[in-house]
């Protein structure tokens, strides 16, 4: 990841590669900063992108990164509940430290990039790309 | 029921969205504590917390109860508030009378009845228009 960490460009993986990937895989493909994530080292389930939290507890499964636009306290304790793995704070909004706190006290990693939601799930796609877990069964139309 | 049964009650503050989930998180801790299976915590974490969501967006006050026994979690969520006027409406996906407050903490999309109803085994819900909405959710342990 050198070559591209030298240009300060989000470092790339292949789309469809498969095998674990982790925390700090995760923060690195979205050029994340660390808000509060004690261990990077555990692996991730796979992603979901929403702003709606009452999305995320139909379709998100246990040990996925939720990446949202949404900044407040209920995102946090939606990832709580729904057992992810951490919260990426995607389109550079600033994260009041309450939130942060917040996290901490729920041991929920958090991330900030200043990637656009598309931009970020984009990003997490190539990494994810060729899904690491079942998908969400899909809700009926 | 063959054993003990354990009792927990929450309050719920109506409109207090600083605090909506903690609750739910509370019987999620629980949970853990008695050694629960991760899955069936996660299920009844997931209906509690819709359910926790629901009475801070549109009742005054609410109070949530865990009851476990060996066979079943079964969370009890009764509210003094306006009621549910149409019960099948309200449990369509996507029907909602959320207000732009309520949706800009991500909920009231007309989701979480149905997610409630999704993650429980049981489901009860019943209704009284201007004064309260009760609903029974269990999981069964085994």
């Amino acid at each position: 990841m050198s070559d591209t960490a030298a240009t300060g460009a989000a470092p790339r993986f292949a789309a469809g590669t498969s095998g674990a990937r982790t925390l700090a895989e995760v923060r690195a493909a979205v050029n994340g900063v660390t808000l509060w994530c004690p261990d990077d080292s555990p692996a991730v389930t796979g992603v979901v992108a929403a702003d709606l939290m009452s999305d995320v507890l139909v379709d998100a499964r246990p040990g996925n990164v939720l990446v949202t636009g949404l900044v407040n306290v209920q995102v946090v304790r939606t990832a709580a509940i729904a057992d992810l793995a951490a919260v990426v704070f995607a389109r550079g909004k600033s994260v009041p430290a309450d939130i942060v706190d917040l996290a901490r006290q729920m041991n929920v990693p958090v991330f900030a990039s200043r990637d656009t939601l598309f931009e970020a799930a984009g990003r997490l796609y190539a990494v994810f790309g060729s899904g690491l877990a079942e998908p969400a069964p899909r809700r009926q139309a | 029921m063959t054993g003990a049964e354990f009792v927990r009650a929450y309050e719920i503050a109506g409109a207090d969205f600083t605090n909506a989930g903690r609750a739910s998180t509370g019987i999620k801790e629980t949970l853990k504590h008695m050694g629960l299976p991760s899955a069936l915590i996660r299920r009844v974490a997931i209906a509690a917390y819709e359910a926790e969501m629901n009475t801070v967006m549109y009742a005054r006050h609410g109070t949530m109860t865990l009851h476990v026994t060996p066979e079943d979690v079964t969370i009890d969520v009764r509210d003094e508030g306006p009621g549910i006027p149409d019960i099948a409406l309200a449990m369509q996906e996507g029907y909602s009378t959320a207000t732009p407050e309520m949706r800009e903490m991500g909920f009231g999309a007309g989701m979480g009845l149905p997610n409630i109803r999704r993650n429980a085994d049981q489901f009860v819900i019943t209704s009284e228009v201007n004064r309260g909405t009760a609903l029974v959710m269990t999981v069964h342990v085994s």
